[in-house]
């Protein structure tokens, strides 16, 4: 038993480190290494939360973030580059392929230098749109710290955001206030992959410093339209999180007292919510797990070769489970739909030939099962069970499974005799029958003897 | 002659017997060298099963094979039709394959272990070796010269017509349905003659089986009424023909309809209702003259005429009536077509797009029946003297498969038989006429074989042939004939039918052979490299060749049941990719196969078929897709630089030409077929990627990508990926879109 120890051993450890549903390798890209101090609680609190934090600089040689065509990090934390982009092994073109091979990116910006080209053209990728110049800043007149930015009016103070739809969950929100000083505000465009996390006030607007102008003419947008964090989630459900101020993330930040106009000192809530912000974005929240999906007719006594069979027939009834399980910062939890908001079950054959709401009819520890019961449709053909569920800051779930739905076969039809409507059809026909085989007996026995002679000449 | 020793043998009553054996000997050579002459594709090739729909029927037959009969006839396959799937047991001929399937079993039983594939590939040959048999029964029927029948039967070996779709491998509906064809009529003729419940049952019985085998049953299916119904308008009703029409029609339907394919078509489909009316009119004459032995002559003329307009116009009143509530199917194309070489063009591009629809060229005839073509007329001619019952059935028939031979390739198949049988008449007569010893009419001379040789002087000087010069003349005419016959079938049997046309032969410059086998080797790609379950989507045409050798499922296929499916394909290759990436997502579809001749001069690649893909998606989606558009503004179809954008940016055109410049030095690149230089700028594919191309580019194979991860179009995503920085979106006229949740 000289394993065990060690199992234990590596069953501790993967308790300790699985804090994040995929992986805990991330890294820090800092370009000035003095700066790591102003975001000491930053990291604290993400090693704490069992991250193993590597510091790169965008300048270092050995930085890559693929070895051996494998991803090297899980996670990638990008500070504002003080110089004309990230250089050569964080291009643009090796972000996308990290994130496209399930790599989440935290991408934090200033409004106080101006952001490189790079990086305008890697989010114009991802349809998240910087002001032209590049260098604008959020200015908020009425929802301003009148402690720290009496004058500039650019340390805006939000609420916690609640939920972006109706029908989804929310993942940033709670009690307090959160400073977001000098943030870079961005837009976002129409890709379906895209949400905003926090917007700014209404009485919002960007605005360069730089410009001698007092008055702003041609506005790059305004109010909520100016998102200062945004998410979006690739198909794979990679996660990109832009942040459009990284001095919020700053330990002055996490613990400064600020008062609104005409408000009270408040302690500010930046720790929390930078909290939900790495977290969500480094996949402790959000992450749904799809486990068992069955299918099977709908009868009694199931053995197992019964589930999933790769064929029914039409009018067939039947029913599809399917088992999902949610990761909340330390494990995995029963997946519970929002409020207003349905699972649904579609069975397609080009079109969706029945669309239903699966409903939860068990749960385990850490998982809900999901199911319905339907008739399949009178078409045969190859139809897909498919659940698609996509909801902001959810990773998306696709399923599709494949199944063939054939006609009758020959001997499944009811019997003649068992069709009630074809009972006259039957009577005539074995009438006709009795009827020939009488007039047979009758010609054969009941021939007058004298013509049989003549008649057998002519018949033949 | 009668002098020679050998006719000691061929004489009296030991002659009988050696003619016999003869006879038997000849057939059995006529057999062998049917079959031999099948084999050319085997041995310059290998023992591969040809062409498209073989492929299916195979297929089919080693599922039938594996699977056993019952589960064969509900076998629903959804590796074809992909997502709708086909009801393969109950729309297919079964014949074919349970024939095989027998034979296999049978073998198998008998401890001879044969592969199914070489089963299938020998079947057409074998079954020549019966047809030649049958037609020797039915043209014995027609003539009493004993050389006819053999003569036909040789005929019929070797004649290309047939040979075209029976070499070994061309394992089709065809391989055994011309045997059942000729059997069948040959057991008809036999019921006619006899008047015989027993020739009429069996009749019915090879019918159906023919029903089981080949569509093509509906030639028997009217033929034979329509040979009743000439018997009756000439005044020869007989006891002996409604004995056996009537035992024909009602076994032969009762049979036709267990097939689930054809189900109940024979009483409501109109191509099979002259058999049904000609069985009323049949029991309407037999009535008639029942009812002429009771009443005397004036009065029955009278009965007769009132019933006739009476019966006329409710038979025709019914027609309309049952017609127009569609209780009868109305005419399907493919009839019409028969009768309007135009209408397919105009109604039906499915039909038309096929070249076996096509009308006949005037070569061809002579191509595939050398000099019988033209001893055919001269043996209808023959038929016309004696005029019985049989002979008015090879008119009929002459007459009819002459036509339809006229319209449609294919049915030169149809009419092979009856011109081998005419031709083998006008032969035999003249070889009787010249080389027997006694001239005499042969219709005389039939009654009384021996007796005549005594009265050979007293007629010669009328009929004139003692000569013999104009003996050996005629005769030595007749067999260079017959060798040039026998030297044009081998030839047009080695070079024209026997490529499998999934391998293709050429010739190097040196003159060795080159074989292209690049569509196995594409098709071995996609067993081998691709999930059992991606979909592949191709032109119909390769349908059943991806079924049967890359073992994919495919979209559409060469039963071409599902015209709008067709036309979905059909758009997705003619159209921009924008506009074809939903459908191929919608479709499932992951790879897609296009053909391309341009490197190497194949001239059947899908850039000329093109068109037709581009008429079936107009068909369906007259404002979507133009024919117009792929016509330069000078009516021309191009494909160089001078091609129309919406042909440039076609899918088809695309996947065609995607780094096809590549191969030549800069501005270089040549279609061969099209004889067109292309643009130096190659087509840019986005949605699609290459993922195969065959050694000579015969084929190639696009892989379907996936949406894009990061929600971008494929071309921005493509740009990306070429180093390509996106434009800023730059400042648009209007109002600035906003967002909202």
């Amino acid at each position: 038993m000289r394993w065990f120890p060690s199992l234990l051993l590596f069953g501790f450890l993967a308790a300790v480190n699985a804090l994040s549903s995929s992986g805990n390798r991330l890294l820090v890209v800092l370009e000035d290494a003095a700066e790591k101090g102003l975001y000491s609680t930053l990291w604290g609190d993400l090693e704490s939360r069992g991250y193993n934090l590597i510091f790169e600089s965008p300048k270092s040689e050995q930085l890559s973030l693929f070895e051996l065509g494998e991803r090297a990090y899980d996670h990638v934390l990008l500070l504002p580059p003080k110089s004309k982009g990230f250089g050569p092994s964080l291009s643009p073109k090796n972000l996308v392929d990290f994130l496209n091979s399930d790599g989440n990116v935290l991408l934090a910006l200033s409004g106080k230098s101006t952001t490189p080209s790079a990086i305008s053209s890697l989010l114009l990728e991802f349809d998240l749109h910087l002001s032209t110049d590049r260098s604008s800043i959020a200015v908020d007149h009425f929802n301003y710290d009148t402690l720290s930015a009496s004058e500039k009016h650019d340390i805006l103070l939000l609420e916690r955001p609640g939920k972006v739809r109706p029908d989804t969950k929310a993942f940033f929100s709670g009690e307090g206030v959160i400073a977001v000083p000098s943030a870079s505000p961005h837009t976002l465009g129409d890709n379906s992959l895209l949400a905003p996390i926090l917007r700014a006030p209404t009485t919002a607007y960007s605005y360069n410093p730089k410009e001698d102008a007092g008055a702003v003419e041609d506005v790059f947008a305004t109010g909520s339209q100016l998102a200062l964090a945004s998410a979006m989630q690739a198909r794979n459900s990679a996660r990109f999180t832009l942040l459009g101020s990284v001095e919020s993330l700053q330990d002055k930040w996490f613990s400064a007292t600020v008062q609104a106009p005409g408000g009270k000192e408040v302690e500010t809530a930046n720790r929390e919510f930078a909290k939900q912000l790495t977290g969500w974005t480094f996949k402790e929240t959000g992450v749904l797990k799809v486990g068992k999906i069955e299918h099977h007719l709908a009868k009694g006594d199931l053995t197992p070769e019964d589930l999933n069979p790769s064929i029914y027939r039409i009018k067939n009834e039947t029913v599809f489970s399917i088992e999902i399980s949610e990761y909340n910062y330390d494990g995995y939890v029963p997946f519970e739909i929002p409020a207003n908001d349905n699972l649904q079950l579609e069975f397609t054959m080009l079109s969706p030939f029945h669309r239903l709401n699966l409903a939860p009819t068990a749960k385990t520890p850490n998982s809900t099962i999901f199911s319905t019961q339907f008739t399949v449709p009178d078409q045969h053909g190859i139809f897909s069970f498919r659940v698609n569920y996509k909801r902001p800051f959810l990773t998306s779930i696709e399923e599709k499974h494949e199944v063939t739905v054939r006609h009758y076969a020959h001997n499944e039809y009811p019997r003649s005799w068992k069709i009630t409507g074809g009972w006259v059809w039957i009577a005539g026909l074995w009438s006709v029958i009795a009827g020939f085989l009488a007039f047979v007996v009758v010609w054969l026995y009941s021939e007058p003897a004298t013509a049989a002679k003549a008649k057998s000449k002519k018949t033949q | 002659m009668a002098e020679s020793p050998v006719d000691v043998l061929l004489k009296g009553s030991s002659g009988r017997s050696a003619r016999g054996l003869l006879r038997i000997i000849i057939l059995v050579t006529i057999a062998a060298a049917a079959v031999s002459s099948r084999l050319f594709s085997v041995i310059r090739f290998e023992s591969i099963i040809h062409e498209f729909d073989p492929w299916f029927n195979f297929r089919a037959t080693k599922y039938l094979v594996q699977n056993g009969f019952y589960d064969f006839w509900d076998w629903f396959d959804d590796r074809t039709w992909h997502p709708l799937g086909r009801v393969t047991g109950g729309t297919l001929y079964p014949g074919l394959m349970v024939t095989s399937g027998v034979i296999y079993h049978v073998l198998r039983f008998l401890t001879l272990p044969v592969d199914i594939r070489n089963i299938c590939v020998l079947l057409a040959p074998g079954f020549s070796g019966l047809t030649a048999f049958a037609m020797y029964l039915l043209t014995n029927e027609m003539s009493s010269s004993p050389s006819a029948g053999l003569l036909a039967a040789a005929f019929m070996g070797i004649t290309p017509g047939y040979i075209s779709r029976s070499v070994a491998g061309s394992y089709d509906n065809e391989a055994i349905a011309i045997f059942l064809l000729v059997f069948t009529f040959f057991l008809w003729i036999k019921a006619v003659k006899n008047g015989s419940i027993m020739w009429g049952a069996l009749a019915a019985l090879f019918y159906g089986y023919m029903v089981s085998a080949w569509g093509g049953y509906v030639f028997i299916t009217n033929l034979i009424p329509l040979h009743v119904f000439v018997l009756l308008c000439m005044g020869r009703y007989s006891s002996r023909l409604y004995i056996s029409y009537t035992t024909w029609y009602a076994l032969g339907t009762l049979a036709s309809m267990q097939i689930p394919f054809v189900g109940f078509l024979p009483i409501r489909n109109s191509d099979h209702m002259s058999a049904l009316g000609v069985f009323g009119l049949l029991q309407l004459v037999a009535f008639a003259e029942f009812v002429r032995s009771f009443i005397p002559g004036k009065q029955f003329q009278r009965l007769l005429t009132a019933s006739i307009i009476l019966t006329t116009g409710l038979a025709f009143a019914g027609l309309v009536v049952l017609s127009m509530s569609g209780v009868i199917a109305p005419w399907s194309g493919r009839f019409y077509s028969l009768w309007d070489t135009g209408y397919a063009k105009i109604h039906i591009p499915i039909i038309a797009s096929v070249s076996e629809h096509q009308p006949t060229a005037w070569p061809s005839f002579f191509f595939d029946l050398n000099f019988l073509i033209w001893l055919f007329p001269a043996g209808v001619y023959i038929c016309f003297r004696d005029l019985k019952d049989e002979h008015v059935f090879v008119i009929i028939y002459a007459v009819l498969a002459s036509y339809f031979a006229g319209v449609m390739v294919r049915l030169m198949l149809t009419l092979t038989p009856i011109v081998c049988v005419a031709a083998a008449l006008v032969l035999s007569y003249i070889l009787d006429t010249y080389l027997k010893t006694s001239p005499g009419p042969v219709t005389r001379g039939r009654s009384n074989d021996e007796s005549s040789e005594g009265l050979r002087s007293a007629r010669s000087p009328e009929v004139g042939i003692t000569s013999y010069f104009s003996k050996a003349v005629t005769t030595s005419a007749a067999i260079v004939y017959l060798l040039l016959f026998v030297a044009h079938c081998t030839w047009v049997t080695s070079n024209a039918y026997s490529s499998p046309s999934v391998v293709l032969a050429s010739r190097m410059p040196d003159g060795s052979q080159f074989i292209i086998d690049d569509y196995r080797e594409a098709y071995y790609w996609l067993r081998q490299n691709t999930p059992a379950n991606s979909k592949i989507m191709s032109w119909w045409d390769y349908g059943y060749q991806i079924g049967g050798m890359a073992d994919r499922p495919t979209l559409v296929d060469n039963n071409t049941w599902n015209n709008t499916h067709i036309a979905t394909v059909g758009k997705a290759m003619s159209s921009r990719e924008e506009v074809s990436y939903p459908i191929l997502r919608q479709h499932d579809v992951d790879y897609v196969l296009v053909v391309f001749g341009g490197l190497l001069g194949y001239s059947g690649d899908d850039i000329n078929k093109f068109l037709w893909m581009v008429r079936i998606a107009e068909g369906i989606w007259p404002d979507q897709v133009k024919e117009r558009d792929f016509f330069t503004p000078r009516g021309e179809y191009r494909v160089d630089d001078q091609a129309t954008p919406t042909m440039r940016n076609s899918l088809m055109y695309k996947m065609s030409y995607h780094n096809f410049n590549k191969l030549f030095p800069m501005g270089q690149a040549t279609d061969r077929v099209r004889g067109a230089k292309l643009p130096a700028e190659g087509p840019q594919l986005s949605t699609l990627e290459e993922a195969f191309t065959s050694e000579n580019w015969i084929i190639r194979i696009y892989k379907v990508k996936d949406l894009d991860n990061l929600g971008r179009d494929h071309s921005n995503a493509v740009a990306f990926d070429r180093g390509n920085k996106r434009k800023k979106a730059s400042k648009k006229k209007g109002p600035r879109v906003l967002r909202s949740e």
